[in-house]
């Protein structure tokens, strides 16, 4: 039985510390998510405000409201998804788990603890993301203080079904495998 | 002198036992034996302790004699059921060398004349199948072989093998290898010799149970 060793690696990866890249694709897609989200509900309060006032609002993103709700939204966005279920829409895209450092499930007050110590990784330049580069068990500054992993959790197992059944059927066709 | 006499008297004794013989009707004397009282007299048990039944066995040509024998009619004459009443199977299958009988018996053959079909219609499948351990059985498949050699693969491929669902694989298989790299070349710049835990231990411990 021939396996696909990317495949295979894949599925001894599960459960295992998650990486950088993964991590940091996972929290640009929040970002983006997050960011989006934001601006479309400042969009939907100034349309709402224009049309009962007659006045538009105009945000400015160094306002100190604006900033404030910000955070405000970026702790809710993030401490939520963390307590709920231990991921985020990102980490969710990318088959990323949030749990404690000893394995077990994540308390949902662990969650709301690492939302709030999630900005200070970002200080000095980002000093606390460089814990995920170098430490063995790739714990940023904000897992330290709430105790928690990053694993990956995604089925890989599943999706080594999905490219054993493929692959038959990819061999069969003309271009084959090596085609793609 | 004595000699001559006795040779002379010898030869008029044999002379008279021979004049008897001449003029006694032997099968007149029979019919005057009662045979059975005879019998009675003999002590066959005795007499058999002194008959050697194998050595007179071996002068019998079985054969020969199981020629003249009409054994369809002799089977006529047999009530099987009260001679199977008689026989203790159990002690009868315990002198079979089983594994011996079946070396000699012709499976392919055996198999030609059976009837699959009727001896599939006595099958009770439901009490069969309520004998069976399905998550044993199931557990014994080896799925990714019968995904690979079946139209199972097609099928799993046609259900959930999306553009979307094939491009999250995509992306995630990148992702992860790119983690691969970079922590490779972490190591070797912090020259680390081992790499550490790769997960967390209860982790490790439930997943090499599973």
């Amino acid at each position: 039985m021939t396996v696909h060793p990317q495949t295979a690696v894949l599925v001894s990866l599960q459960r295992h510390y998650a990486g950088s890249v993964t991590r940091f694709t996972a929290y640009a897609i929040d970002f983006i998510v997050s960011s989006g989200l934001f601006a479309i509900a400042l969009a939907a309060i100034s349309y709402a405000a224009e049309v009962i006032t007659g006045h538009s609002i105009a945000w400015n993103k160094y306002d100190l409201v604006t900033g404030i709700a910000y955070a405000c939204w970026y702790l809710l966005y993030f401490g939520y998804s963390w307590a709920a279920s231990g991921r985020t829409p990102g980490m969710a895209v990318l088959g990323l788990r949030v749990i404690r450092a000893d394995g077990a499930e994540l308390d949902p007050w662990r969650g709301i603890v690492r939302a709030l110590a999630f900005p200070l990784s970002f200080l000095f330049f980002g000093l606390g993301f460089l814990g995920i580069l170098v430490q063995r068990e790739h714990r940023a500054l904000h897992d330290f203080i709430a105790g928690t992993v990053v694993i990956y959790a995604w089925d890989a197992r599943a999706a080594r079904l999905r490219f054993l059944a493929r692959e038959p059927l990819l061999s069969a066709s003309p271009d084959g495998i090596a085609g793609r | 002198m004595t000699d001559q006499v006795e040779l002379a008297a010898q030869g008029i004794a044999e002379r008279v036992i021979d004049l008897v013989v001449e003029a006694l009707d032997v099968n007149a004397l029979l019919l005057r034996i009662d045979v059975n009282a005879v019998v009675d007299q003999v002590d066959v048990n005795e007499l058999m302790d002194h008959v050697d039944v194998n050595e007179l066995l071996n002068h019998v040509d079985v054969n020969e004699l199981l020629n003249h024998v009409d054994v369809n009619q002799i089977l006529d004459h047999v009530d099987v059921d009260r001679l199977l009443d008689h026989v203790d199977v159990n002690q009868l299958l315990a002198h079979v060398d089983v594994n011996q009988l079946l070396n000699r018996v012709d499976v392919d053959s055996l198999a030609k004349r059976l009837d699959i079909d009727e001896v599939l219609r006595r099958i009770d499948i439901t009490a069969l199948l309520d004998r069976i351990d399905m998550n044993d059985l199931v557990g014994r498949v080896d799925v990714d072989a019968l995904v690979e050699q079946t139209d199972l693969g097609a099928v799993i491929a046609g259900a959930s093998g999306g553009l979307a669902t094939d491009a999250l694989d995509e992306v995630r298989s990148q992702a992860v290898g790119l983690d691969q790299f970079i922590d490779r070349w972490v190591a070797r710049l912090l020259r680390r010799q081992d790499r550490g835990p790769l997960a967390p231990p209860a982790l490790l411990d439930a997943g090499a149970q599973s």
